[in-house]
């Protein structure tokens, strides 16, 4: 069984934020959600400044906090690695939000055509309607709404249901495929590398094992799968810059 | 900026989507079952198929592959084999989904029915019926002085079909945006060494890099939109250790790939070229063969600052000069340039009673006084870091060596500089000759790994012309080509609307009657939006094509015509990134949404009803020799054409078997790698083209002297010098409380007005915001997020302008001078709102913010006030 993990290459990264928007539309998340996000940073102080980016995908923990404390079990680990919610088994408690680390997990608090309606964008026009088939948001994917993996579960991209959590998922419809997630795939720069890290003959193993990084928070003992390269983590001092809106339409 | 723990870094974006607790919601109500049922029967029913197609937000036409689900785009993914993008794409390439089926776009034509000058009421038309007016109001111009419809573009993304063919078939005068982007850099690489494009490098070999301005990962530049350059310049750091140096005043640009920044005062990068060359000469890093045989350097100058030439050959035809002397260092003697054996680069001579000196050595005695401790006060760095970037310069450009590529053994100067949009400031035409100077001294241009130009060294046809520069006596026409005011002309919309308020100080007797925008949008997009605001009422019949209702068509728009954005076809385009050459064809990915069309179809329903579609001259012959269409493939000039099949003769006639049906299945066509002897000068079948490199600008000289003849004042005539020379700025002339350097930039998830409609980019790129340095905020009173008013001075009128925005404090700019990104300022659609103001609306236009070549300067003084 493949173990997934991701690596993002500090080095590379422009902090152009490709991935966030290739995700955006991958999984068709509303407005103000970010499943990859991409932080850009200042450090030090004028003329001594520095500046950097960080990507930051669900870590994809081995020892994920966020599946202990689910009541329900709708937060699962698949053999693969791969750190899913189940649409119909969340009750929205956000248990998971608060025991996750990293930030990585959404709510969703208003049904997906309100949510939409932030971008300031009526998609119920008729005249969009005729071409979309009334679908919100216009490139909605439908075919993420199928139950994946051999668990069978609706863990995928595209209801973005009131009242249920919701997280990056390594774009498993992609990879359940053979694709990579879709922030990989995009990256101009080819920061962002994907693949089974047990298999030591794999790109994305060779890629690891040639170049030092760190992980995320290493120290909580989370272990997570997201691999940073040639970079440094945040630290104290670090402030973050251009932050992206939350709320377009206001 | 806020101070963050590492622990609650990670977590900041979550708590930033609205986490307000609403503890006593999150278990009752309003809770959907989910549903997913119904989309599963769906997706099953639905067909999913792929288009290849190409980007229509950028400019470098990144290829696509649209995938499809019953004929629904729903991701726009990079196409692997595109040499431009290699299957990645940028967010705005991404996001522009959004643009496709945005339900704001312009759905049908329509026609004004309020008065023009405020926002527009419009009703909405038949095709029949906009193109009607639209020839009603044309024709009767073009049979007066078709001159007087101007044709104004922003970014045009298939020019033998609009600026070559549409403008042509109608003798419209066409205006492009070009002098808004990086024209002065253009006309200085044109003028100093042949090539059309702004200086880049090569990033395959070069090893030591001069990052000029805020391109490199905000906006890429020359030839492309982004994601090439930062492709190549990340695979030099990795595969060659190149070492980038960021000259600008904020680092944000090159950001953690800078492995030095020097932030320099705005507008000041003459002044430190200046004192680079000089340092160069001091460290004798100079490449004498090359400035012997490829540059001007040895012709001599006489005490009339013209050359020194040999008599007129009888036979020559009039109108020429005699060649320019040398002084031979073999002979002792003068001798034609191309015909001396050891030409001289410095000293005096004594010809003819008459004491004159090579080029080079005028201008070793012109950079004498521009010392590193001169150019560090002025450019506010230190003349230890300007001796240390020239000495790295120098060393780094291994004058003298030698690289085999592709087999031909070429001169290797693996240092380069990178500059596009920092051209756009009041000396940029001088300011970019100084820098190609600082390449030219070490043999760079054209050199394996050295300063490039072009994607290949082809020369431009403005080398010639630019050795006669024409100043012709008035009166002129309105865009000022070849007048005393600007010998060199750029085109400049801004220019243009200073001409329209006030025609008799430009001596200018006709003005533009009609216009016709073609995807443009000036009062937001270009400085300055008032001058804009005071023009376009002028103009007896505005028609504009847009996807949408832009400002301008809001305002001024007699006529809206909807265009299409990625549903329909257009092209051809290059797919080259410099290494390998390709074409490619923007297909459409799905039928036109609402009533809107591609422009081809518009410009041939619209020639039709203006008479000019058929026959000797028209559009249908226009686009047989510009696109070009030849022999077989030719279209039949007295049939109207249809767009597929046009583009499926061109790609038959490039030998592609299938026709359109190549770029269909494979979207883009690879035609192989740039040879050696295409891309590098000195390898070309004649050396750079056979141009000799002005290191000294004679002609530039020769027209100010007929500029002062004809009575231009000195505002106009005194940058054209023989040699780039230093003056202080104009904006530094406003009253001390301006204390503050304003100057704008690009985002990268924005491009032109076209990005701002599209939210999912305003989500990423944030809204206006002014980057201040953590001390000048301090000093001024101001924290993060407050509101606060910007106003700038015109030091030549002393007019002020003011915007509101907000306070984003950054340590990663200089403490004089002020940030401001160059998009938003829109108000037409809704989706366009609100986003704060265009920094457009603070810069001035006209003498003193424009350069010797009329192009736009974004730099002036400003001072921040608590809002």
């Amino acid at each position: 069984m493949a173990k997934y993990a991701m690596a993002v290459d500090l080095s590379r990264c422009q902090g152009c934020r490709a991935c966030m928007e290739a995700c955006k539309i991958e999984n068709n998340t509303p407005q103000g959600v970010f499943w990859m996000y991409v932080f850009r940073t200042e450090s030090g102080e004028y003329p001594n400044t520095k500046v950097d980016f960080l990507p930051r995908p669900c870590q994809q923990c081995n020892n994920p906090p966020c599946v202990k404390v689910c009541p329900v079990g709708a937060r699962f680990q698949r053999d693969d690695g791969i750190v899913l919610t189940d649409y119909d088994r969340c009750i929205g408690c956000r248990y998971c939000e608060v025991a996750c680390p990293y930030g990585v997990n959404y709510y969703n608090w208003r049904k997906p055509e309100e949510a939409f309606a932030d971008y300031n964008v009526d998609y119920k026009d008729p005249d969009i309607a005729a071409a979309t088939g009334g679908l919100i948001p216009p490139y909605k994917n439908p075919a993420l709404d199928r139950l994946q993996g051999t668990e069978q579960r609706l863990t995928a991209g595209s209801a973005h249901n009131v009242g249920v959590m919701e997280k990056c998922t390594f774009c498993v419809q992609r990879v359940d495929k053979g694709l990579d997630p879709a922030c990989v795939d995009v990256c101009p720069v080819h920061a962002l590398h994907f693949g089974d890290i047990e298999d030591a003959n794999s790109p994305i193993s060779q890629y690891v094992n040639r170049q030092t990084g760190f992980k995320l928070l290493e120290e909580l003992g989370t272990d997570p799968s997201v691999f940073y390269l040639n970079g440094t983590p945040p630290g104290s001092d670090t402030r973050e810059i251009e932050r992206p809106l939350t709320e377009v339409g206001s | 900026m806020t101070e963050i723990t590492r622990r609650t870094f990670v977590k900041v974006s979550a708590a930033a989507a609205g986490t307000t607790a609403v503890a006593s919601k999150f278990l009752f109500g309003g809770l959907e079952t989910v549903q997913h049922t119904d989309s599963l029967l769906l997706a099953q029913q639905l067909q999913e198929d792929t288009v290849n197609t190409t980007c229509w937000i950028g400019k470098q036409d990144c290829g696509i592959v649209a995938t499809r689900l019953d004929g629904r785009v729903i991701k726009l993914e990079g196409l692997e084999a595109h040499p431009k993008n290699r299957g990645t794409l940028c967010p705005k390439g991404t996001a522009q989904i959004g643009a496709v089926y945005d339900p704001q776009r312009v759905k049908t034509p329509l026609i004004r029915t309020n008065a023009k000058g405020q926002t527009g009421e419009f009703r909405a038309a038949s095709w029949n019926e906009a193109l009607d007016l639209i020839a009603a109001k044309t024709k009767p111009v073009l049979e007066e002085n078709p001159k007087l419809f101007l044709w104004q573009k922003g970014r045009s993304k298939a020019k033998a079909f609009y600026d070559k063919a549409f403008v042509k078939a109608t003798g419209a005068t066409k205006l492009g945006h070009g002098a808004y982007c990086s024209d002065a850099g253009y006309r200085a690489a044109e003028y100093n060494l042949g090539p059309k494009g702004v200086i880049h490098p090569d990033f395959k070999e070069t090893r030591y890099l001069l990052s000029w301005g805020w391109n490199i990962t905000a906006a890429g530049g020359n030839k492309t939109c982004w994601i090439t350059w930062p492709q190549q310049m990340l695979d030099a750091k990795e595969k060659n250790g190149l070492k980038i140096v960021q000259i600008d005043p904020r680092l944000r640009p090159a950001g953690p790939h800078a492995d030095e920044w020097l932030p320099i005062k705005p507008a000041t990068d003459m002044a430190f070229a200046l004192a680079l060359c000089r340092e160069l000469i001091q460290l004798d890093y100079l490449d004498k063969p090359y400035l012997k045989k490829h540059t001007n350097s040895p012709y001599l100058v006489g005490p009339d600052g013209l050359f020194l030439r040999a008599d007129v050959p009888a036979d020559a035809e009039e109108g020429t000069v005699g060649k320019a002397l040398v002084f031979d260092l073999a002979t002792g003697g003068t001798a034609p340039f191309d015909e001396a054996e050891d030409p001289a680069l410095t000293g005096a001579y004594v010809i003819d009673d008459v004491t004159v000196k090579p080029s080079f050595q005028l201008f070793i005695e012109h950079v004498e006084g521009y010392t590193p401790e001169w150019a560090a006060d002025i450019c506010g760095t230190t003349a230890e870091r300007i001796r240390h970037i020239a000495e790295e310069f120098g060393r780094q450009a291994q004058i003298g060596s030698t690289k085999v590529v592709d087999g031909v053994e070429i001169p290797y100067r693996p240092v380069g500089i990178m500059a596009y949009h920092m051209a756009q400031q009041e000396l940029g035409f001088q300011a970019l000759r100084a820098m190609i100077t600082v390449a030219m001294l070490v043999g760079a241009p054209g050199a394996v790994g050295g300063q490039l130009v072009d994607f290949t060294w082809k020369i431009s046809s403005s080398y010639d012309k630019y050795e006669n520069l024409a100043v012709n006596e008035g009166p002129y026409d309105y865009t000022l080509g070849k007048s005393k005011f600007f010998p060199i002309n750029s085109g400049l919309p801004g220019m243009l609307a200073k001409v329209m308020q006030d025609p008799q100080k430009y001596e200018v007797e006709e003005l533009p009657k009609i216009v016709m925008l073609h995807y443009v949008n000036p009062i937001p997009s270009f400085a300055s939006t008032k001058d804009f605001l005071d023009t376009y009422g002028m103009f007896e019949f505005v028609s504009v094509l847009t996807p949408w209702l832009s400002e301008t068509a809001d305002y001024f728009a007699d006529v809206v015509l909807p265009t299409a954005t990625m549903e329909k076809y257009e092209g051809p385009s290059s797919a080259s990134d410099q290494y390998i050459d390709g074409k490619t064809i923007r297909l459409p990915v799905m039928d036109p949404l609402f009533e809107s069309r591609g422009e081809i179809e518009i410009y041939i329903d619209l020639c039709e009803r203006l008479g000019v579609l058929y026959g000797e001259g028209g559009y249908i012959e226009q686009v047989n020799k510009n696109l070009p269409l030849k022999d077989e493939f030719a279209l039949p000039l007295d049939k109207k054409p249809d767009v597929r099949d046009i583009f499926d003769r061109w790609s038959r006639m490039e030998g592609l078997e299938g026709g359109i049906e190549y770029f269909e299945k494979n979207g883009v066509w690879i035609k192989g790698p740039v040879p050696a002897t295409k891309r590098y000068g000195y390898a070309t079948e004649i050396p750079f083209g056979g141009a000799v490199h002005r290191l000294y600008g004679e002609s530039l000289l020769v027209a100010q002297n007929k500029q002062k003849e004809l009575g231009a004042d000195e505002v106009y005539w005194r940058d054209y010098t023989a040699l780039p020379t230093w003056r202080t700025p104009t904006m530094e002339a406003s009253p001390s409380e301006y204390d503050l350097y304003l100057l704008s930039y690009k985002l990268i998830e924005q491009k032109q007005m076209r990005t701002s409609m599209i939210p999912l980019l305003t989500e990423l790129s944030g809204k206006q915001r002014l980057d201040i340095n953590p001390e000048t905020a301090a000093s001024h009173g101001l924290k993060e997020g407050d509101d606060v008013v910007v106003e700038s001075h015109n030091a030549v009128t002393g007019e002020t302008r003011q915007v509101r925005t907000v306070v984003a404090l950054s340590s990663a700019i200089r403490p004089d001078t002020v940030g401001m990104p160059h998009h938003f300022g829109g108000w037409s659609p809704k989706n366009n709102k609100g986003l704060g103001p265009s920094s457009n609306e603070l810069y001035y236009t006209g003498e003193g913010y424009v350069t010797c070549t009329a192009d736009q300067s974004f730099h002036v003084k400003v001072r921040v006030l608590k809002g």
